[in-house]
């Protein structure tokens, strides 16, 4: 179990149903800060893609002048990725479909808003 | 909803000091059930005089009554007990508006962007609408008189492309409501639709060029998750909700909305805007 300050966040995202992965990501590199994986998963090569994904989706939205994002999350066939960011970093969360997709945005929200 | 009419109707019975009354009478002004929702929303202020929100729902009730003075009256009251209300301002500015006053409407306008911060993408684009219009050089110099928003708040509506006009590929899908939609290639580029960003400009380019290879890295992201293909990203703005999904030949289809539109009937949008942009491409343009 990580000891770093963001590992209760995580242990707590990762106690939600159908959480797979937590993770704390460096939006500018893609680097892990801190995760709470199950076996099997990479955590690297997810951090990278979610946080470039949310990098993207962040920028477009300022491109639009639409304001900061706050949530993002993909739906894909079996399973959902999603993310909150603040400041250069961003919490990323893998979920089954069968995850309580409202509760987890709700915490993520809260958690996001506490990393430094 | 009939089911949230028949139990908020329950508990107000229950408990008339209740604030359920609030979704009941906007579910019912939805409903066009304007005598009734009226009705619900004079109790509910007999009890709760200096809420807000039940006065905005009592000026959003006249409006559909075409009562527009009560309205604006109703919504001038709003004002003094919560001074930012975006709500109230949109309104003003669409009865003012209503009743020719385009001076005052642009008034109120102005300030509800300066409120919102030049973040609220309805109104700066009914700003746009009405500046274009005081110039002559939009839509042919007519303005089109507004129905009530998504938010419930009417607004003088945006001008929109001629129907030939590839941005206009899905206007009729995004009907009175202030959503705007765009189809990219896989290169970021635009292929239709449009992007209005906070001020009322298309920044359809801009948006299309930070997007550049988001199908491509969702793919790999849901591939190396053993996930499947992806079908939808969300992502939540302080003022907006902005949804993305793969289109024909590794394209990309983005739709906006409003914060206050339900995620749920932006995807909605997002999937008929989905099936109007893969005939289109089908059809060869």
């Amino acid at each position: 179990m990580s000891r770093s300050p963001f590992a209760s966040v995580l242990a707590s995202l990762t106690r939600q149903r159908g959480v797979r992965a937590s993770l704390v990501v460096d939006e500018n590199d893609g680097i892990v800060i801190d995760s709470n994986l199950q076996i099997g998963q990479d955590g690297d090569r997810v951090a990278a893609l979610a946080a470039s994904l949310y990098r993207k989706a962040r920028l477009s939205a300022a491109a639009a002048h639409l304001g900061n994002a706050t949530f993002m999350q993909l739906e894909a066939e079996r399973g959902r990725i999603c993310a909150a960011g603040h400041n250069d970093l961003v919490l990323v969360v893998v979920a089954d479909p069968a995850a309580n997709i409202g509760m987890i945005r709700v915490e993520m929200i809260k958690a996001a808003g506490g990393l430094p | 909803m009939a089911d949230d009419v028949r139990r908020w109707s329950d508990e107000l019975a229950r408990d008339p000091a209740s604030l359920v009354f609030l979704p009941l009478g906007e579910t019912l002004r939805r409903q066009g059930r304007l005598d009734l929702a009226l009705k619900i929303a004079m109790r509910g202020l007999e009890r709760h005089s200096h809420n807000s929100d039940a006065h905005d729902l009592l000026a959003r009730i006249a409006v559909d009554r075409g009562e527009l003075q009560r309205a604006f009256d109703e919504w001038d009251m709003v004002l003094r007990l919560t001074p930012d209300h975006i709500g109230a301002l949109k309104g003003m500015a669409f009865v003012r508006f209503q009743q020719g006053n385009t001076t005052e409407a642009a008034q109120y306008l102005e300030r509800a962007a300066e409120r919102n911060g030049g973040g609220d993408a309805e109104v700066a684009a009914a700003l746009a609408n009405m500046r274009g219009a005081g110039r002559g050089t939009r839509d042919e110099g007519r303005v089109a008189r507004g129905a009530p928003d998504n938010d419930g708040h009417p607004a003088p509506r945006t001008p929109r492309p001629a129907p030939n006009d590839v941005r206009a590929l899905f206007a009729e899908i995004l009907g009175e409501h202030e959503q705007t939609a765009l189809l990219l290639d896989d290169q970021g580029l635009v292929l239709a639709g449009t992007y209005v960003d906070g001020e009322g400009n298309d920044v359809g380019d801009e948006v299309g060029a930070e997007l550049s290879g988001v199908t491509d890295e969702a793919r790999r992201a849901t591939r190396h998750l053993g996930i499947g293909e992806w079908k939808a990203i969300v992502l939540e703005t302080e003022v907006a909700v902005i949804t993305m999904a793969p289109s024909t030949g590794d394209g990309l289809l983005v739709v906006a909305a409003s914060k206050a539109t339900p995620i749920g009937l932006v995807r909605r949008v997002l999937d008929r805007c989905l099936e109007r942009a893969r005939r289109w491409l089908e059809a060869g343009r």
